[in-house]
């Protein structure tokens, strides 16, 4: 048969606490009885003694020779267990000289033992022939040069019927007591997870719908007030990012929606007016156009996927910053002359930085920044280049940009990260390309650890810092 | 090339893009046949023992590397090239691991399906690029990286070489800009700025080999990308 184990956390508390309670009360209940044991038995062999003494003074040898205990005892006030003494007196050679009338004939203890009585007060259970137990102790003594060994005990059996009773007072004692402690341990546990249940059932409540909504926090700083707190964190993140991808995904669809638009009406205006196999050319190139907007489109929200999910610390290596910026310059350079641009370097660190990123995943991000300062750029313009160390600890490696481009707006310097914006000022309007270039580069830098941003006073021409974390 | 026609298999289970692929593969000059579930793909593969098998990855009902697995397995002698919209990295490694000898992310250009599938071909026939390649009156030395219009040098950077190589390898073809990305610039993705990077380097290289000369040769296959070749008279 197997015990069902409780399943609730109410249950089991009390189990426990009741299984540990119970052992104490057995332990103590055992030393108890053990305690109480031996200070009566010690109180009997107390008694025994000090009646020895007093039985030592009644013994008498009449003058047939005969032992008798003297008959004056019966007139004193003495207790009953006076009364119930067995005694029994031998002569060194085993001879019984007296035998109590409380035994019934039966010897007590039967032969000399070497030694007995000689030193102290031997003390021994005895069993008697009736089967009823005594504890006896044995005294050598002289009476009239005679050298007497006196057996003097009283039945255990009392002691044992009381021993028995308090025994039993004890466990019925230990059951009620388990009772009430197990009620009011149930009591107490249900009273201390009550907030639980309350966060369960409000926790129940919280759908998409209402992602709002947060656990009742009533204590701060006991335990389950910090649950609540932890909780209640991962549901502003929760929120934040459900948000973020129903405005992104509707952002998506807008953004995919406009070139599908431009795919369709061109399609259908090439049916219904065109002729000539040079028109139907010219509509289909358009429509191929357009359907490499939409996968650029496609493969940058991808990415915009790829770095949302990356842990920071991922795919992390250290490389030299310098590299990784010359390299992507190398990729643009056919650009930059085209345009001729001159690109000018300089740096306020010392020797080569190394940072600490997903090279591949910043190289991206690099690149759209680069390709952004020279989309804006005019022609033969200057694009600069700096490094710096920030001033925050840990220090930081800042990579500046700075064009002599139109520059930002006032108030569009945050938004210009924002998915899929595009400059109110007239001149960008025409160069937008996905919308999606900074946005990238922006989550890449805040997922490598590191920070971006346009610097408001910058003015002609905008500038960005990325703040890179360092490997040192 | 030899007179047998190489015959290829697309297992496909969109209908327009199987027909638009048919079409298309068939005026490149190949025999086509195409099924649109794996049972009948599988059917064909033993029956009419095609060269080269297009498959796509997302089919009904039989995932497309499990044909991959079981043709592999059966040691067909085909050339495989999967097609398929799962393009990460990982996809890719699987498919190639799993046994096939190219992968494709839809959406692909054509051109570059074509080039994928000549190159596959030809793995079984020889190559035919020589030392001296020749379009019209231009000449260019693969072995010296020196090319000439009508004797006169053209004067190119390295990168603008190994452009007009590529677009003269695939001599008559058009080359779009992702097998540029990957063939000439080696970048595993294409962004905005890739792609603006190839148009300056086109235009650059168009004005060296173009520009002096009446006859031009690089052409501009609008929506498709670059190709070059002599003009149709």
């Amino acid at each position: 048969l197997k015990i069902p184990w409780p399943k609730n956390i109410r249950s089991k508390l009390t189990l426990w606490y009741l299984l540990v309670l119970a052992g104490l009360l057995l332990v103590y209940a055992t030393l108890v009885f053990a305690f109480q044991y031996v200070v009566l038995t010690k109180q009997i062999v107390h008694d025994e003694i000090q009646d020895v003494e007093t039985v030592e003074g009644l013994l008498d040898f009449n003058p047939h020779g005969t032992l008798e205990l003297r008959q004056d005892y019966y007139s004193r006030p003495q207790s009953h267990l006076l009364i119930d003494r067995m005694m029994e007196v031998r002569d060194l050679s085993g001879d019984v000289l007296y035998r109590s009338p409380t035994l019934n004939g039966m010897p007590l203890g039967g032969e000399n033992r070497r030694g007995e009585g000689d030193a102290s007060f031997d003390q021994r259970i005895i069993r008697l022939q009736d089967g009823s137990y005594v504890l006896a102790i044995s005294h050598i003594h002289s009476i009239q040069d005679r050298v007497l060994l006196i057996r003097l005990g009283y039945s255990l059996g009392p002691l044992r019927e009381r021993m028995l009773q308090f025994m039993l007072l004890l466990l019925l004692a230990v059951p009620i007591a388990l009772a009430l402690a197990g009620f009011a341990g149930q009591m107490i546990a249900k009273r201390a997870l009550r907030p639980l249940e309350r966060m369960t059932a409000r926790a129940e409540g919280i759908t998409a719908s209402n992602l709002s909504s947060r656990l009742e926090v009533r204590n701060p700083d006991d335990e389950l007030g910090q649950m609540a707190r932890v909780i209640n964190h991962l549901l502003d993140r929760l929120e934040q990012a459900f948000f973020q991808l129903q405005r992104f995904t509707s952002d998506a669809a807008h953004e995919l929606r406009t070139p599908l638009a431009s795919v369709r009406t061109i399609g259908e205006v090439a049916l219904e007016k065109g002729h000539g196999s040079d028109e139907y050319r010219e509509a289909l190139g358009s429509i191929l156009e357009e359907t490499g907007r939409l996968n650029e489109t496609i493969e940058s929200l991808l990415l915009l996927a790829k770095a949302e999910a990356t842990q920071p610390g991922e795919r992390q290596t250290t490389f030299v910053a310098t590299d990784l910026v010359n390299e992507v310059l190398s990729l643009l350079e056919v650009v930059i002359e085209e345009r001729n641009i001159t690109v000018v370097q300089e740096s306020d660190t010392e020797g080569k930085v190394e940072v600490l990123a997903d090279r591949s995943l910043l190289r991206v991000a690099i690149l759209n920044v680069l390709h952004n300062a020279l989309k804006f750029s005019p022609n033969n313009s200057m694009l600069n280049i700096s490094y710096s160390y920030s001033a925050t600890t840990p220090r930081k490696l800042l990579i500046a940009f700075r064009d002599q481009g139109p520059g930002i707006p006032p108030g569009e310097h945050q938004r210009v990260f924002e998915r899929f914006f595009t400059s109110t000022a007239r001149t960008t309007a025409s160069q937008s390309g996905t919308g999606l270039g900074l946005s990238v580069a922006k989550l890449v830098i805040d997922r490598i650890g590191g920070e971006m941003w346009f610097d408001e006073q910058t003015q002609p021409g905008a500038k960005c810092t990325i703040a890179l974390p360092i490997h040192e | 090339m030899t007179s047998i026609r190489s015959r290829i298999l697309i297992i496909e289970d969109d209908r327009k893009m199987s027909a638009a692929l048919v079409s298309g593969i068939e005026a490149a000059g190949y025999d086509v046949i195409a099924a649109s579930s794996a049972e009948e793909g599988f059917f064909l593969v033993h029956s009419k023992s095609p060269d080269l098998l297009l498959l796509d990855l997302t089919l009904p009902q039989r995932n497309g590397l499990d044909i991959l697995k079981q043709i592999r397995s059966e040691g067909l002698d085909i050339r495989i090239l999967i097609l398929t919209s799962h393009n990460t990295v990982e996809d890719r490694v699987e498919g190639l691991r799993t046994g096939a000898d190219d992968y494709l992310g839809k959406p692909f250009s054509f051109p570059e399906l074509m080039a994928r599938i000549d190159a596959l071909l030809r793995r079984i026939l020889p190559p035919t690029l020589g030392a001296m390649v020749t379009i019209g009156d231009l000449a260019i030395d693969t072995k010296n990286r020196i090319a000439s219009r009508n004797g006169q040098a053209l004067d190119l950077t390295a990168r603008e070489f190994d452009l007009l190589l590529y677009l003269a390898e695939n001599h008559g073809r058009t080359v779009s800009r992702e097998m540029l990305a990957k063939d000439i610039w080696r970048e595993t993705s294409r962004y905005t700025p890739i792609d603006n990077v190839i148009d300056v380097q086109v235009a650059r290289l168009r004005r060296k080999v173009d520009d002096p000369f009446a006859v031009k040769l690089l052409q501009t296959v609008r929506g498709l990308g670059f190709s070059l070749r002599e003009p149709q008279l």
